[in-house]
């Protein structure tokens, strides 16, 4: 590991993936390094699950070390903050969900007849800084997460998350389904990026099986992809302007994201969820007396998008709010190891379209978007022109679009083996471990989703700021806690 | 600003009077399912393949037929497709909300008059 990141200042961890082998827990390091995923392998005693942690090496681990702790058990010595992240504080100890042999039914009907141990921590003052907990139900964040924050007059000086409140045990839900049906549950991980969920985890499937999805199929699904970002980033832009009291823009934005919604239903049967993927393609073709509705509102929605870049660039309240506010440089946005549009708005050119092109991807020209600034706005900006991007790819793969089959029938029980997989989704690289024994049903899956990779940069963010800035600047990161928790 | 302002004044508005005028759904839109029995061969394959394992397989009239629980449905619509006779079709139908959980369950022998109400 020493040897990868001194040979490579760029390496950063994609995610730590725990792994139940029967005596021993198995731990496998992801590493990003130029476009590709390295993966380190290790092994701990089921008993006695000890490890030096990476954490001084790559600061970014820090969460998938806590995580890896929570569900496996394993102690990584020297963390600095080694506390419960993602399962709840009266959770009975020695109970390591993703265990093979761990018995939740049973330590749960124990647990729910014995007091409550947990006791909701008051709110303390620490000499002159000041504690303010933002969360677990708080106006400005929609979902349920918790953030400690310690402040010194206006200023925060110190952020501590806590998430887990919508752990859902999804890991583990998909061990005990089939892969058919844990397309389904995949997609259910996160409402806003459902198509890149489902389209990453069948891509794993695919790679365990060795198929090639035909090319219609791949176009159809860059397309479905591309509409999945174009009403992520569009929501986000809407609530963005929500946060700065900016509900005109709100309200403008949700209004013009409609129709990307409509299409999306038209294209694969409903408005948000859309499960078009499965294992071998598509699940419905595109009809040829939709392409021209699909077009005319493309080329509405890119007019409309001037009007935006137009009042993002000139409008004096906006860019108040949000011009050098939360700035993460390109030095701590490598550190902290994030993705996506918030590793673009600080001038670290990554997207996994472009790296290691998926699908259609690496037939379309499009431009990866980055900003220098790596303020709020730059984050802003990096998605607006991410709109046009997107618009474009959907056109040129509409006029590119391959005739031919657009699925292929594959086995319903998978090969022995495993595979890893990537795509980018609307908030960042979305990565996927499948492990299969050759049954209908996985071994493993892992799932690391971009918020979880982005939360350590707010603690950065908001560090030094005001605590007005705190939810703007925290929107601008565009977190998930659906896709956090799992 | 003004011509935004005088363009927005003499527009509709964007939003729709939903519960006065119906809501479009698109073709192939995946609404409540319209279960055809004289198609089923009993063979259970919908109910095996439910991600929400909503479908149950009851005797009617001494056959094996698939009742779904909608409440349970996450309409997806593998049953449909995982049908080897194309005994599930979708339909337009979406508004779904229930007082009891007991009128979301959708049973087979009563299924092609409830069908025929809707329509009405």
């Amino acid at each position: 590991m020493k040897i990868l990141l001194e040979t490579n200042k760029n390496a950063g961890i994609v995610a730590l993936t725990g792994l139940d082998l029967g005596k021993t827990i198995g731990l496998m390091y992801h590493m990003y390094t130029n476009g590709v995923i390295v993966t380190v392998r290790t092994e701990v005693p089921k008993k006695k699950p000890k490890i030096q942690t990476i954490t001084d090496l790559i600061p970014g681990a820090q969460f998938h070390e806590r995580e890896v702790a929570d569900l496996f058990g394993v102690i990584f010595e020297g963390h600095p903050n080694p506390a419960r992240l993602v399962l709840p504080d009266d959770w009975p100890d020695n109970l390591y969900p993703l265990r093979k042999d761990a018995k939740i039914d049973e330590a749960l009907a124990k647990n729910e007849t014995a007091p409550s141990k947990a006791e909701p921590t008051p709110a303390q003052n620490e000499g002159d800084l000041v504690n303010i907990i933002i969360g677990p139900q708080h106006p400005a964040l929609l979902e349920p997460e918790k953030f400690s924050l310690k402040v010194d007059g206006e200023i925060v000086k110190q952020v501590e998350p806590r998430i887990g409140y919508v752990h859902r045990g999804i890991e583990k839900a998909a061990e005990q389904r089939t892969y058919l049906q844990d397309v389904y549950l995949v997609e259910r991980i996160c409402g806003i990026c459902n198509s890149c969920h489902a389209a990453c985890f069948v891509e794993t499937v695919e790679k365990i099986l060795g198929v090639e999805v035909p090319l219609r199929a791949q176009y159809l699904r860059t397309i479905i992809l591309e509409l999945n970002r174009l009403h992520s980033h569009m929501l986000l832009l809407g609530h963005a302007g929500l946060e700065i009291g900016y509900e005109t823009l709100f309200q403008y934005m949700w209004r013009d994201r409609e129709p990307v919604m409509d299409l999306t239903e038209l294209l694969t049967g409903n408005r948000v969820i859309s499960s078009a993927m499965t294992v071998g393609g598509v699940r419905r073709d595109l009809q040829e007396t939709d392409v021209p509705k699909i077009k005319t509102r493309m080329a509405t929605l890119n007019k409309k998008m001037d009007f935006y870049h137009k009042l993002f660039e000139n409008e004096p309240s906006l860019k108040m709010r949000t011009q050098n506010v939360g700035v993460l440089s390109k030095e701590d946005a490598l550190k902290l190891c994030v993705v996506g549009p918030v590793a673009r708005g600080s001038g670290v050119a990554i997207d996994v379209r472009k790296d290691e092109p998926y699908e259609a991807y690496g037939e379309i020209p499009f431009n990866m978007i980055t900003r220098d600034e790596g303020d709020s706005w730059a984050r802003l900006i990096v998605r607006l022109d991410e709109v046009n991007e997107s618009i474009n790819i959907i056109d040129y793969a509409l006029d590119h679009m391959p005739s031919g089959p657009f699925r292929i029938k594959v086995p319903r029980v998978v090969t022995a083996g495993e595979a890893v997989n990537h795509v980018e989704a609307p908030r960042g690289e979305l990565f996927y471990y499948v492990k299969s024994q050759g049954t209908a049903y996985p071994e493993r899956v892992k799932v690391r989703t971009p918020t979880f990779a982005n939360i350590p940069a707010f603690i950065k963010i908001a560090e030094g700021g005001n605590i007005a800035d705190v939810p703007p600047s925290f929107v601008s990161l565009d977190p998930c806690f659906s896709c956090t928790d799992r | 600003m003004i011509k935004e302002l005088l363009s927005q004044l003499f527009k509709k508005p964007a939003t729709s009077k939903y519960p006065f005028v119906k809501a479009e759904v698109p073709e192939g839109f995946r609404g409540k399912q319209v279960y055809d029995a004289n198609l089923c061969i009993s063979c259970g394959l919908c109910s095996r393949d439910c991600p929400a394992k909503a479908i149950e397989m009851v005797e009617v009239d001494g056959k094996r037929s698939p009742l779904f629980h909608l409440d349970l449905c996450v309409f997806c619509y593998q049953c449909a497709e995982s049908c080897p006779r194309n005994a599930i079709k979708s339909s337009e139908f979406f508004e779904l909300a229930a007082i009891n959980k007991s009128d979301l369950v959708l049973k087979p022998e009563g299924n092609a008059q409830k069908g025929k109400c809707e329509q009405q």
